[in-house]
Parts: C-alpha cells; structure tokens; sequence
C-alpha cells in the first residue's frame, strides 16, 4: 500500500482520536498541574496536586482497594471462568441456549445489573439472599454500611459481569485445542487433572493471557457498579480510585478539578506499569 | 459468505453448529457438569429474575423485608413510570446515541483498520499499541475534558457530543476488531483487483465491504451495545435533555420507594430488548469476544 493511500484511510479516523482522545488526555495532564476549575483558565502550581493526592491517606485507601479487588477478580474470573467453559464444552444440542443464558449478565447495562444486585442483597429492599442468610446464620448483614459485606458483594457483582465474557473466551481456545494431543496424553495415562493442568491450559494460555488482560483494565477502572451498590464507599473504605475522581473532579461542581486529574495521570501510571506484558504482546502481534 | 473468515469459522465451533450429534450418556461426570451449569445458570439469572418479580408487587410490599414471596401481581408503576417521568424521552436519548455512534464509528473505523490491516510494519504496530492504551485509559481522563470542552462550544447535554465522545473512546476498540476481520482476507483478492485495475478505495468499497459482512455486524453490534450500555460518559455529558436510560436508573436510585420500584421497572424494560439481542446476535457476539483472543 502506497504511504499516502495509507494516510488518507487511516485520517478520518485519526483526527477523531486525536481530537477527542488525546487531546482530552493532554488537558488532564495539564489540569493535573494547576489550580483549576471547568470554563476557568487555571494557574499553574507545578506538583503540588500530586504530592496532595499521594500525601492523601484516602487515596492510598482507593489504591488498595482497587488493586486488591482487581486481583480478586482476576483469579475468580480465570478458576470460574475456565470450570465453565469446559462444562459447556461438554454440551452439544443445549449450548446455545446455555450460553445466551450465560450471556445475559454481559449484554445488561454494568449500572443496572449492580441495581438489581442491591435489591437481591440489601435488607432495606427486602433482598432475598440477605434473607436467606439471616435464617440459616441468624446474622443480618448490612450489605451496603459494612466494609466486608459489601466488598463481596461489590465483587460478585462485577464477576457476574465478566464471567460470561472470561468463559466465553477461554471456550473459543478450548475449540483450538488440538485432539490428536488430547489422544497421545491419554493414551500415556494421563488422568483428567493432569490433562488440564498439563496439557489444555498450557496450550490455551493465550485467551488466559487475554482474559487477564481484559479483567485488568475493567476493574481497575471500575465505577459504575459502585454507583449502585456502595453510595458510602469512601467512608468504609470501598471507594475505587475512578469513585475518588468523581467525588473531587466532578461531584458538587468539581471543586478539585487539578486534584482530580493528577489522580487520573497515577491511575494511568498504574494501569501502565500493569499492561506492560500485554503491549510488549501487541507490538509482537502488530508486527507479525 | 463464499470465503474462509476464521472469526466465523471459531464462533459456529463455540455454538457447537459444526458438531454431529452424539447418543447421551449419562455418567457420573455428566451428572456433575450438568448441576454445576444449572446452578451457575440458576446464579447468573437471580436478579434479573427478582427485579423482575419486584416491579410486579404493589408498591407497599415491593421492597419488605422479609421478602414477599406470594403477591397479586400488577402492572402500576410500568403505567406510573410512563405517566410520571420522561422514560420514553430518556429511551429515544439512547437509541438515537446507540445509532448515531454505531454509524460513525463503522465510518471511520472501516477504512483505518483497512489500511492497518494491510500496512504491516512500525507504523501499523504503533498504532496498534497507542490503540490499546487509548482503550485502556480511565473514562474520566478523557471525559472531563471533553465535557469542559462541550460546555464551552454549547455542546453540554445533547445527544451528538454524547455519541461523538462515544464513537472516539470506542474507535481503538472498533479498529481492533475490524482489523482481524480484514486480516482473514487473503490479500491475493486485493492485488487481483488491482491488477485489474481498481484503485485502493475501490478494492475498499467493491471487494472488501461485500466480504466484511460478518466483521461489520460484529463490529456494529458491539459499538451499539457499548453506547447501550453506558453509564460514566453519558452522566457526565447530559443533564436533562439528552438523559439515557441507566443515567436515568442512577438518578431515580435512594429516592422514594415507588420511585426505586420505577427504576426496576425501567430496568426490566431495558433489560428486555438486551435480553433478545443476547439470543438473536448470539453467533456475532460469540465473534467478537473470540476475534483477537484466539489468535496465533
């Protein structure tokens, strides 16, 4: 393909992301250096935002927070994940149907799944779970006021979420697969656990390695969910870091605008240092 | 479709299509396979199941506690969630997004995954890493500035600045899976076309889009459910008169109760069409989660 042909395809394209991605990006790294508020100039004053936010015991909290939830998850996603997709490997005429079952958590808005996860839990609407644990442990659990509780139920629900997608994946390597190999192990005497964990999983490593690269980036960002299910989260310690940028950059017209978007470089920072296995991947992959 | 599209040729193996039916057996195994998928079925369905439920009660014993388990059912606060609120405006708010940067993304995305997909080398490689971490940035990152730069052009609370920020957060996303699709494509077709004298963007529009029909829905439906589905950009963006339904579930959320039992009704309106999608583009979502995973 001739450069300029490749220039005039890839443009249109470009001038969108450059204009409303990376411009917008360069505004809160900008941001992020000032005293600042929207439709205001601001004034520059150098790191002070940064050493606010690192100095900031609660965004030390968030931080914790959101990375121990992501691992969490992660690693549920991986066990669950991959447990379902070979069970419904095993099925043939019901897969269809099963799998728009399972889908359904996926194609539900993230904000109205985590609403309807607040009314199966929570006492105050009269939640059935709540319920049903009260009678077997005769403890009621306040889903949304204590720490514990609501982080699990904060990660059931974004399992719920990703689950479909994680087993969905991970069945699309299972199909890859090769049989013969599956043969030969058996034929050496391989038993079903030795075959998972010596043979399959090493060979589907690749959608493992996408899984985890997906589950990464969804949670360490995560937002709306907490929107629904922990309105307190900054007070019992659940607050994400995205939840934090809301509350200081946004929230009662954004008071903190140049706190805000420091945290949001740090974020970015620490998505980085977390993806760099997957873009050192896709550099691999781009340049096949 | 006459051509191998390797996306098309994973999604029917993951749906089963392509295998021969088998005489049941039940084992042991079986047995256990099939409970652990019922009960994880059982799991992933209860609160749609109890929303559901909920939103039929009479408002007085929607949200008791302990759960009312018999209840005459009836259909209220559907009829008050159309006559107290804007529900319809919120719901053509959000088709008119989902449309809107479904259409603009597939635009431009077309032709750039294109070309990347047919321009290997340092170029073609940047972009795609600079992709992924325009994909994996925090929404606030680019949002607040979008919305500081929409209050500023007059922009703030309509359904354009919506879907425009949506086409350009979505576009590494909609690239990425274009490409692979575009990938399957032998580039023997390309340069039989040209030698028969098509430009670039003839081969584009003559011989790729007829070829790209599995890729392009695929593509489509993920764009138009990421707007569907949206909830931070558009809370941001809007305020009343470009509202979208899940913004409009937010803002109805620790009100009253009838207005909660409103905000579950909503919910089930909106989860209805999604649940159908689920079914209906089953085989192109199937697609687009494995395009790009399964690869190599």
């Amino acid at each position: 393909m001739k450069k300029r042909e490749f220039w005039m395809l890839v443009t249109p394209s470009l001038v969108v992301m450059v204009g409303l991605l990376a411009v917008p990006l360069y505004r809160t790294i900008e941001w992020s250096l000032q005293n600042v508020n929207y439709g205001d100039p601001g004034t520059f004053i150098g790191l002070s935002n940064y050493t606010t936010a690192l100095t900031d015991p609660r965004f030390g909290r968030a931080v914790v927070f959101t990375v121990g939830l992501t691992l969490v998850v992660t690693a549920i996603l991986l066990v669950l994940g991959y447990l379902l997709a070979v069970a419904v490997n095993r099925l043939h005429r019901m897969r269809p149907i099963v799998l728009g079952l399972l889908l359904l958590a996926y194609v539900i808005p993230g904000l109205v799944g985590a609403t309807m996860f607040s009314w199966l839990f929570d006492s105050n609407f009269g939640g059935p779970v709540n319920y049903l644990i009260a009678h077997v442990t005769g403890q009621d659990l306040l889903w949304f006021t204590d720490t514990w509780p609501n982080r699990v139920v904060l990660t059931l629900n974004i399992v719920w979420f990703l689950l479909p997608f994680a087993m969905l994946v991970i069945l699309a390597g299972l199909q890859s697969v090769n049989p013969e190999v599956l043969e030969a192990a058996k034929i050496d005497g391989a038993g079903p656990f030795r075959l998972h964990w010596n043979v399959i999983i090493p060979s589907v490593s690749g959608v493992i390695g996408f899984v985890i690269l997906i589950s990464l980036m969804d949670v360490l960002r995560v937002f709306d969910p907490l929107v629904a299910l922990s309105p307190q989260a900054a007070a019992i310690g659940n607050e994400s870091i995205m939840f934090y940028i809301y509350s200081v950059a946004f929230k009662d017209g954004g008071q903190q605008l140049g706190l805000g978007s420091a945290i949001n470089v740090l974020l970015i920072i620490i998505i980085g240092i977390m993806l760099i296995p997957s873009i050192r991947a896709t550099a691999r992959e781009g340049s096949r | 479709m006459t051509i191998s599209a390797t996306q098309d040729v994973v999604a029917r193996k993951v749906l089963g299509a392509d295998e021969p039916p088998r005489r049941r057996r039940f084992t042991g195994t079986s047995v256990l396979v099939g409970g652990f998928l019922i009960l994880t079925c059982l799991a992933m369905l209860s609160p749609i199941v109890w929303t559901a439920m909920s939103v039929t009660k009479p408002t007085d014993v929607a949200f008791l506690n302990p759960p009312v388990f018999t209840w005459q059912p009836t259909l209220d606060t559907f009829v008050d969630l159309w006559q107290t609120t804007n529900f319809y405006q919120y719901v053509i708010n959000t088709l008119v997004v989902a449309v809107i940067s479904t259409v603009l993304a597939l635009v431009l995305g077309l032709p750039a995954a294109y070309a990347l997909s047919r321009a290997p080398g340092w170029i073609s490689t940047l972009l795609l890493v600079v992709a992924l971490i325009f994909r994996a940035l925090p929404r606030f990152a680019v949002v607040l500035p979008i919305y500081d730069l929409a209050r500023s052009v007059g922009l703030y609370d309509t359904t354009f600045a919506l879907a425009l920020a949506l086409v350009a957060i979505n576009q590494p996303f909609t690239i990425w899976l274009l490409r692979n699709f575009f990938a399957d494509i032998p580039t023997t077709l390309d340069e039989a076309a040209m030698m028969d004298g098509c430009s670039r963007f003839q081969v584009l529009r003559r011989v790729m889009l007829p070829l790209m029909g599995p890729g392009i829905l695929t593509a489509g439906i993920f764009v138009f459910l990421f707007a569907f589905q949206e909830y931070l950009t558009a809370t941001i963006l809007t305020d009343v008169n470009a509202r979208t339904v899940p913004v409009f579930i937010a803002t109805q959320l620790g009100q009253t109760l009838p207005m909660l039992q409103q905000a579950g009704a909503a919910a089930v309106l909106f989860t209805i069409p999604a649940i159908a999608f689920a079914f209906i583009a089953q085989k192109y979502i199937v697609a687009g989660l494995s395009a790009g995973s399964v690869k190599g």
